[in-house]
């Protein structure tokens, strides 16, 4: 049992997937699921405080560029952590930074949560014959990894922060299929389920007063997962120019504008963003792995 | 119809994006005297050349550099090769029916020649002519051709191919460009050495146009397939296309002039800058023909591995904005941008400080070159004062910018200085089609930024209004009519005059005068340091 | 259990099928190339013409069809960009993608296999703990972070290795095994973070079934039990995640070649979507989304012919 929820899938259907760099981690932290909870509970809280200060309040003005310092080292002249290749402040940057990641998660984890979960729990309750139909489709759906599929958006469409955050939505929602359908599965399965049906319940009624609340855990587990993969492939998009704006603060943007800085030979400017970004993927990534280890249990085990 | 009509712009701004390519413009204030001094003498020749090396001997085959005059046959030659890096490739070999700036720079004056031509001072000098005459009304242009010229197909060149390559731009030719002959009212054989060409009226520009593409010399029997096959009388042919990744050009053993010393060289494409310097450092190139990165080049700082050869272009990078269009329509909103800007500091920033800073559509090798450059001095009170008094207090303007490196690495500081004069810029990054479509085509855009490469552009951007600038003013486009039709005198005087009108209009937010920056391995010589009309000329290096 | 291979061999026909569709679908039916190739000064008068010249007006599953059929043979049309065939390109930039992916997933293999193994063995001791924090970090950092951090020391710092570019390895092996340490190192060392969970979940997993207590009663060390006995079994789940990460190495090359200016497909895909350069976009998914499929179909096959509970399901 490496994996509850694909083996609650059954071996029949492909392996269950990973997108971007992040797989599901095997649930292998069972003894103490209350440090991850706690390391990852924490580390979102910290991201989601700086985003909502930087609101009100940075230390400079994000747009400011000092043309006295470029790329200039932390400390120099009142900036913090050094100015970035057009003397813009490079803390100010990262604090605007998180609005703009936790805004992208949230479009694109919604998206895929909202279509995902009915989707899911259709699919669970549904004939054999349909749920094989779905499940095929999400097989299929899973070769379109986020970055590809904001990729392709970003072609036909222009590229930019919205036709990403769709894209990388619309990627995760077989992911949210797989994993609620799973739950649902067995959430039908159980004895009061069974009990509705004989009290003549119809499926509608029996989805949204049974099924849903119990298969809730889940799809807020996948949706801590689903996070991080939106971050990371928000980053990697702004990082290839594809993603934020000019003047969206973001910390893949600033890799992207700060690239050149590499090659000549001042690379610090490039750390602080990068580090942001696996900061808020780890956070979202133990945060999950904890409530995936408090909710599995109960619900697998039913 | 005087003026120079619009050009085909794509070519111009798939150069622009690339933001080096060819052009630039000949270097003004010797070209006009020696062009002054051919037009006001009525008959005789007036060889224009450098040096005096007018009509008769002089082979005068490679301009500056490399001591030309001497005869071909006694050169010494190498067997040297050459790989140079380049941003855009040619989308064909035939600039016939294909535009962009990438297939002149290949083929021009490297594998096609034109009558005239223009050497490293911007001077127009002889070329396949071994002399012009211009007659006194100016609308007749006589050009001797030299003797013994062939084609890489082995037929000699003649009157009539020139005639046929004159005749084949209005009738066969596909890209805007074209235009430049519309000029032309006839172009007669008068002996299979001396061709006519009389112009519909005197035309300051048509000379300088046939330097370029359009006055190409083709073979009357050499055109069938010129996107595989070019044909031309140049020191290189054509040898392989690897699409995608580079050109290859071979020296022409049986050219007429002094032959290359360089055997062979590869035109190498690279999309990102980054990876032609990264090639550079490992041997894979020995020339990054343009930096589009300068705040790396530290890495090449090591003088006796590798040199950087800085010069001028003819582009103008400037924040064009949409003059048709309110709030931009008024001129003090456009005067109150420019004196927000600190455009010293945004060159510094964008570009390292490569370059020079310009306040007006022009470039320092223009004939008509003013010193701008303090127009409107970095004064955000008075830009505040500006926009109050014309109820703009309160702006809001969007910043359409292609994916062009100067682009992306200005806008961030322009956004800054505007917002402190109380502009709020909301930029975005497009594709480089929809940049063409949405900002060039339809001029659906406020503010852009761009580098116009082409030499000589003044009156394609600014004399016509359906131009994307949709600048619209009847002193300007007169004056740019009159001087291109007048005397070299009024030519300047005329051009010059509008330049500073369009200053006085901040018809646009000139920045900077785009350098012409190259590193290359330390051993290759003869690397052109301005960069002179549409092509990369390669006749002029050797690798020591 | 031939029926099974036959029925996944179907079932991967299929979705490439479905995929193509898709994605011709999106890219040759929402996306215009013909106005996209005008650009500038389109009329609709011209993009119309333009339109017809190119064949756009026909029924869109004749066009389909036409490219369907073409992509089978290698052809898959010329760029209307650059108007290069776009067949041969893909054959030069995969084959550098591909050197890269599978250099990377050897890298992770070689690394995640014994790791994994240590941290399942030493489970209760600080170094089996040591390697898991790490790992759980290493899951965290993206490829192209790594990649950075590595150009910042081995190449700013240090001046051991180029930044970037690539070498051909045909003609200088050294050259080539040089420019792609770093980039192997950025793409593989993250996916060992990962593997080396799975790995260590799994025989974590085999080391509390029956047999391998009995392996051990009969006096075989752990290591000896588990190298005998458990691998086998260990390595079912993780030959899934195998053919996971191989995806998902695939579509990390995307960025990483931009931080190492390797002319895969990759930088190819992120160029041609800049120039809209709808057609090679179009090839360049659908190769990627086929070899995902095929990925799959792999593991699928593979997990058929291993796992003894399947082979005679």
């Amino acid at each position: 049992m490496a994996e509850p929820v694909s083996t609650a899938t059954g071996p029949a259907v492909s392996p269950e997937p990973a997108q971007a760099a992040v797989a599901p981690l095997p649930a292998a932290e069972r003894r103490r699921p209350g440090a991850l909870l706690v390391t990852g509970g924490t580390i979102v809280a910290l991201v989601v405080v700086v985003a909502v200060v930087s609101f009100f309040w940075t230390p400079w003005s994000t747009i400011y560029t000092d043309v006295l310092h470029w790329h200039a080292g932390p400390g120099t002249a009142g900036h913090l952590l050094g100015t970035d290749i057009r003397g813009r402040d490079v803390a100010s940057l990262l604090m605007a930074g998180a609005q703009t990641t936790l805004y992208v998660g949230l479009l694109a984890v919604g998206i895929a949560a909202v279509v995902g979960t009915p989707l899911g729990i259709l699919a669970g309750m549904t004939s054999r014959r349909w749920t094989e139909v779905i499940l095929r489709i999400t097989d299929l759906w899973l070769a379109f990894p986020a970055l590809l599929l904001a990729l392709t958006f970003a072609t036909i469409w222009k590229s930019s922060l919205t036709s990403a955050m769709i894209a990388i939505g619309v990627a995760t929602i077989p992911s949210f299929i797989r994993v609620v359908r799973s739950g649902t599965v067995v959430v039908m399965s159980s004895d009061y389920v069974q009990a509705a049906r004989v009290a003549g319940r119809r499926g509608p009624a029996i989805a949204v007063r049974h099924v849903l609340p119990n298969v809730m855990g889940l799809v807020i587990v996948q949706v801590s997962v689903a996070y991080a993969i939106a971050i990371l492939a928000e980053a990697a998009l702004s990082y290839l120019g594809l993603g934020a704006g000019p003047t969206t603060p973001s910390w893949g943007r600033m890799l992207f504008e700060n690239s050149s800085l590499l090659q000549a030979g001042y690379p610090v400017v490039l750390l602080w963003p990068g580090l942001a970004v696996a900061l808020a993927v780890l956070g979202f990534n133990l945060l999950g792995d904890g409530l995936r280890d408090r909710l599995d249990p109960r619900l697998v085990g039913r | 119809m005087t003026l120079r009509r619009p050009r085909a712009l794509l070519a111009l701004l798939v150069g622009a994006a690339v933001a080096v390519s060819a052009c630039s413009a000949g270097s003004s204030v010797a070209g006009t005297s020696s062009s002054s001094s051919s037009s006001s003498s009525s008959a005789s020749s007036s060889s224009a050349g450098a040096g005096g090396s007018s009509a008769g001997g002089a082979t005068s085959g490679s301009s500056g550099g490399s001591g030309s005059s001497g005869t071909s046959s006694a050169a010494p030659v190498s067997d040297a090769s050459l790989s140079i890096g380049f941003i855009l490739e040619p989308t064909s070999l035939d600039f016939t029916q294909a535009d962009g700036a990438a297939i002149p720079q290949v083929m021009l004056t490297n594998v096609y020649e034109t009558l005239v031509k223009l050497d490293q001072k911007g001077d127009i000098v002889p070329s396949l002519a071994e002399k012009y005459d211009v007659s006194a009304d100016r609308k007749t242009y006589t050009f001797t051709l030299r003797s013994g010229v062939k084609f890489s197909n082995g037929t000699p060149m003649t009157a009539d191919d020139v005639k046929f390559s004159f005749d084949r731009v209005t009738t066969a030719w596909k890209p805007a460009i074209k235009a430049e002959m519309g000029v032309v009212a006839s172009t007669t054989v008068v002996s299979p050495t001396v061709v006519e060409v009389t112009l519909k009226q005197p035309s300051n520009s048509w000379l300088f146009d046939i330097t370029g593409r359009v006055g190409a010399v083709f073979s009357k029997t050499g055109v069938a397939d010129l996107a595989t096959k070019p044909i031309g009388t140049g020191p290189y042919v054509f040898q392989t296309w690897n699409r995608g990744d580079s050109i290859v050009l071979q020296r022409n053993d049986a050219y007429w002039g002094q032959k290359p010393d360089v055997k062979t060289v590869t035109f190498k494409y690279f999309k990102d800058p980054s990876a032609m310097n990264s090639a550079l450092l490992t041997g894979g190139i020995q020339v990054v023909s343009t930096e589009q990165t300068p705040e790396t080049l530290g890495q090449f700082k090591d003088t006796s591995k590798y040199q950087i050869v800085q010069g001028a272009t003819d582009g103008e990078v400037m924040m064009t904005m949409n003059d048709g269009k309110a709030p931009l329509s008024d001129v003090r909103v456009r005067q109150a941008i420019n004196y927000a800007l600190d455009k010293q500091a945004i060159l510094q920033g964008a570009w390292s400080g490569y370059g020079t800073v310009i306040g007006s559509h022009e470039s320092p090798n223009d004939p008509w070159f003013v010193d701008l450059a303090n127009k409107y001095p970095h004064d955000v009170a008075k830009a505040k004062e500006l926009l109050a008094a014309a109820g703009q207090s309160n702006l809001t303007l969007n910043l359409t910018l292609p994916p062009v490196p100067y682009a992306t690495a200005a806008a961030p500081i322009i956004v800054s200085q505007l917002q402190e004069a109380g502009i709020t810029v909301k930029a975005s990054d497009v594709t480089f089609p929809v940049w063409l479509d949405q900002v060039f085509g339809k001029a659906d855009y406020d503010l852009t930024i761009i580098n116009h490469v082409e030499p000589r552009d003044i009156a394609t951007l600014w004399a016509n209004p359906q131009y994307y600038t949709r600048y619209d003013n009847k002193e300007v486009q007169q004056l740019l009519a009159a001087g291109d039709a007048g005397t070299q005198e009024q030519y300047v005087a005329d051009y010059k005059k509008a330049v500073g009108i369009l200053a006085d209009d901040a018809a646009a937010a000139w920045l900077w005068s785009f350098p012409n920056l190259m590193v290359a391995d330390a051993n290759v010589k003869g690397l052109p340091k301005n960069l002179v009309g549409e092509a990369f000329v390669l006749s002029d290096l050797s690798v020591a | 259990m031939a029926w099974q291979i036959v029925r996944r061999l179907l079932i991967f026909v299929g979705s490439v099928l479905v995929a193509s569709l898709a994605v011709f679908w999106l890219l040759s039916g929402i996306g215009d190339p013909a106005r996209v190739q005008l650009g500038t000064g389109a009329t609709e008068e011209g993009v119309r013409q333009l339109r017809e010249q190119m064949g756009l007006n026909r029924p869109f599953f004749t066009r389909y069809l036409e490219w369907l059929g073409g992509t089978l043979h290698g052809d898959f049309g010329s760029s209307y960009i650059s108007h290069a065939a776009i067949g041969p390109q893909l054959a030069d930039r995969l084959s550098v993608t591909l050197w890269l992916v599978l250099g990377a997933m050897v890298l992770s293999v070689v690394v995640a296999l014994p790791l994994g193994m240590l941290a399942a063995l030493w489970h209760r001791r600080w170094a089996g703990t040591l390697i898991s924090g790490i790992t759980q970090l290493g899951v965290a950092v993206p490829a192209f972070l790594v990649g950075i951090l590595l150009i910042a020391l081995f190449a700013v710092r240090l001046g051991w290795l180029p930044s970037g570019s690539y070498v051909v390895p045909a003609q200088d092996p050294g050259g080539f095994l040089e420019h792609m340490i770093l980039p192997w190192l950025s793409l593989g060392l993250v996916q060992a973070a990962v593997l080396t969970r799975y790995v260590r979940t799994a025989v974590l997993d085999q080391m509390g079934q029956d047999y391998l207590r009995t392996a051990r009663a009969k006096g075989l060390t752990p290591w000896q039990a588990l190298l005998r006995h458990g691998l086998r079994n260990a390595a079912i789940p993780v030959l899934t995640v195998l053919g996971v990460q191989l995806v998902t190495i695939l579509v990390g090359a995307v960025v990483v070649e931009q931080v190492f200016v390797i002319p895969g497909i990759g930088q190819w895909l992120v160029d041609s979507v800049g120039n809209q350069d709808l057609l090679t976009v179009q090839a360049i998914v659908i190769t990627l989304v086929a070899i995902a499929l095929a990925v799959s179909f792999v593991v699928d096959v593979l997990y058929t012919l291993v796992d003894p509970r399947l082979r005679h399901g």
